[in-house]
């Protein structure tokens, strides 16, 4: 009995050798997403082309239903569990608490990058707790809104006024968009702000408030919907005023019914994020780092798209929206 | 009752200036709100005309009827934590009936149709449910809808995965943001068909009268305000909400009567569901729809409603939800940011509850 337990366990661990020996040929890496949406979907399905490319195996954690550390860390946790990933990258869904879980994984030799959001403030070239790391790649929402702001002023040719649909006041991404957009505007010095307010995602809320803004200033030229909600509430509020197409709109995140918007002619343009680059990205330059040791750039910032009219039915366009 | 009034109405006569208070506090939500119009109409640009007053009511027309639903249970002695999520639930499956019927072929119409009535028809179960548990099991409201809040929020995000539904018949937004009549200086009177003008100050003089979706609310609120004042049902939610022990008594079967309050409430709520699709062209439902029930349980306490149950009305409500919406809007018109607008509800709410636990005589009873 005592030889077959030993026999047993030697063929076991002899297995466990060339299985180990089988893995070590290909590369795994592991992507935990924020949270179940078509952005990230849509990152998944870049960092997959790449991945098959250069000939990587992708592991994806199961997708959170809803956004926070409470919801992604357990689904996180179990994803290195495995004990076979060779490289990390995740969206952290908080600044703060995500800290020790992936100075964890990264102290157990797994490295990190983050995609979309970031821990800390996001910059790992300082020293801090939060540097570890490899690099954050995601979207500047600062930048994204000073982009919207010139286009916008593009569209109105330099001069009017102009109202902000924002959603949340205690959100980052939302308000570096916000910011931005006001920086953006100092450039034109006949475009005007005259108003901001937040919706709070309820697009019910977001169309009475565009429609109030329209009330008060007869002569309003074009609006900036932060968000998805923001932006249906604004253009809704828009149509139904009867001055489609007369006040220029502008919004963030190419989902499908903006999109159908914009082909409606209700919306004007859209700043599209580049999920699908982010996650090629991750995988590129973390092959690269395993494989030849280079140096990723702590932070790296794909660009935007932007559709408008002219170019949403063209076929080259079609790979940025969020599906 | 009436004896209690006429005591009063007796006191009032003797007392020239008791009578000036009574009214005053019975009105004063009535009173505050023709206060604010006058007050908006000097301070704020462009506050006092009719498109903005279309815009006003349109901004709060779900919550005038989650509103009046909430009023009944409130009335009845209870609270329903669901009727937002509830609402977002039924916004986001008729929605997805719409858009797949759409889809598979079948006529705007019929697609319209079946998403509205299943819509309605879905969002009564949860008030069922609630009824149920309050009245036959004794699960005490708050917990029992508080239960159903975090069921059907669960389930509206996994039907909508936290994304709008669109893709549905766009007749469903020119039926929902269609009005009466319109009025234009240069093309006179039309009716509920909209005229076509090109030039942006013709768009900007257009009169907008009475907006579908509004006419449909005021004749639902018309007939429950009827059922409450007026109707033994109205009278048996009264005596159920004020003194349990002697409904009882009095032959009331107190369960059966809960179970259809708490399916009213789900009604109101899914009414409002179905008509934010009607209004938006699409299904939406995010985490913050479940701030809705509690501006519908503020606008039911500014309107005169006690939290303890018995006392409140239709009207009133519709009151305290207007309040709501005009202090919103004008302070909007004014430029003052939103974070003040929180703070000026917040304030109207307190001095409302102030009113009814210092002078509960004064309020309103039915």
């Amino acid at each position: 009995m005592k030889k077959f337990i030993i026999t047993l366990l030697l063929i076991c661990l002899g297995l466990s050798f060339i299985a180990m020996a089988g893995v070590a040929k290909q590369l795994k890496f592991a992507f935990m997403p924020g949270i179940a949406d078509p952005f990230y979907f849509t990152m998944e399905k870049g960092a997959k082309a790449k991945a098959a490319e250069l000939g990587v195996e992708l592991i994806v954690g199961e997708y959170p239903k809803a956004w926070g550390p409470e919801y992604q860390v357990p689904i996180l946790k179990a994803l290195v569990a495995r004990g076979d990933i060779d490289l990390l990258f995740t969206a952290p869904t908080s600044v703060e608490a995500l800290i020790p879980v992936l100075k964890e994984i990264s102290d157990s030799g797994i490295p990190v990058i983050t995609v979309d959001t970031y821990i800390g403030d996001g910059d790992y070239t300082k020293p801090s707790n939060y540097n570890f790391p490899l690099a954050f790649i995601g979207t500047d929402n600062f930048l994204g809104g000073e982009v919207v702001a010139g286009q916008l002023a593009l569209l109105l040719g330099g001069k009017g006024k102009v109202f902000l649909e924002n959603t949340n006041p205690d959100v980052s991404s939302v308000m570096g968009r916000e910011l931005g957009f006001r920086a953006g505007l100092k450039i034109f010095p006949d475009m005007e702000l005259v108003g901001v307010e937040y919706c709070l995602d309820i697009q019910e809320t977001a169309v009475a408030q565009v429609g109030a803004a329209l009330q008060k200033n007869p002569d309003l030229a074009g609006v900036f919907g932060v968000n998805v909600f923001s932006a249906q509430g604004a253009y809704q509020a828009v149509v139904s005023a009867g001055l489609g197409g007369a006040v220029k709109i502008a919004t963030w995140d190419a989902t499908e019914t903006l999109i159908e918007a914009l082909k409606r002619k209700e919306l004007n343009l859209i700043l599209a994020q580049m999920p699908a680059e982010i996650g090629s990205l991750a995988v590129e330059w973390g092959f690269k780092h395993l494989t030849e040791g280079a140096e990723i750039p702590k932070k790296v910032i794909p660009g935007f798209f932007v559709f408008t009219q002219e170019n949403v039915n063209d076929p080259e366009a079609q790979q940025y929206i969020y599906k | 009752m009436t004896e209690l009034n006429n005591s009063f109405s007796i006191n009032s006569e003797k007392f020239g200036k008791n009578n000036v208070i009574n009214i005053l506090g019975r009105n004063w939500a009535l009173i505050f709100l023709i206060f604010m119009l006058i007050l908006f109409s000097f301070l704020g640009k462009n506050f006092f005309t009719l498109n903005n007053f279309n815009n006003i009511v349109l901004g709060v027309s779900s919550l005038l009827l989650l509103a009046s639903g909430e009023a009944f249970v409130i009335i009845s002695g209870g609270i329903d934590l669901s009727i937002g999520f509830v609402m977002g639930f039924v916004c986001v499956t008729t929605a997805i009936i719409m858009r797949d019927l759409n889809a598979a072929g079948y006529s705007p119409f019929i697609s319209i149709l079946t998403g509205s009535l299943v819509g309605l028809l879905l969002g009564l179960i949860p008030g069922m449910v609630n009824g149920f548990l309050v009245a036959k099991l004794r699960v005490p409201p708050f917990i029992a809808t508080l239960g159903m809040w975090g069921i059907t929020n669960g389930l509206a995000w996994r039907l909508c995965e936290g994304f709008p539904i669109g893709f549905i018949p766009l007749q469903v937004r020119d039926i929902g943001n269609a009005y009466i009549a319109y009025f234009s200086p240069k093309k006179g009177f039309s009716f509920f068909v909209k005229p076509e003008l090109t030039e942006r100050k013709d768009i900007l003089s257009l009169l907008k009268i009475i907006p579908i979706p509004i006419l449909l609310i005021t004749l639902i609120l018309v007939i429950f305000a009827f059922i409450l004042s007026r109707t033994k049902f109205g009278q048996h939610t009264y005596v159920i909400g004020g003194k349990v022990d002697a409904a009882r008594r009095a032959g009331i079967n107190v369960p059966l009567h809960l179970i259809k309050i708490y399916i009213i409430s789900s009604f109101f709520a899914a009414t409002a569901g179905v008509l934010l699709v009607f209004k938006l062209n699409m299904g939406v439902h995010t985490q913050y729809t479940s701030s809705y029930e509690l501006f519908a349980i503020a606008a039911v306490v500014i309107g005169g409603a006690s939290l303890t149950g018995g006392k409140g009305t239709v009207w009133g409500t519709v009151i305290g939800v207007l309040l709501i919406g005009i202090l919103d809007n004008g302070l909007m018109m004014m430029g003052l940011p939103i974070f003040y607008r929180y703070i000026a509800t917040g304030c109207i709410l307190i001095i409302a509850v102030l009113i009814d636990q210092f002078f509960p005589e004064l309020v309103y009873k039915e």
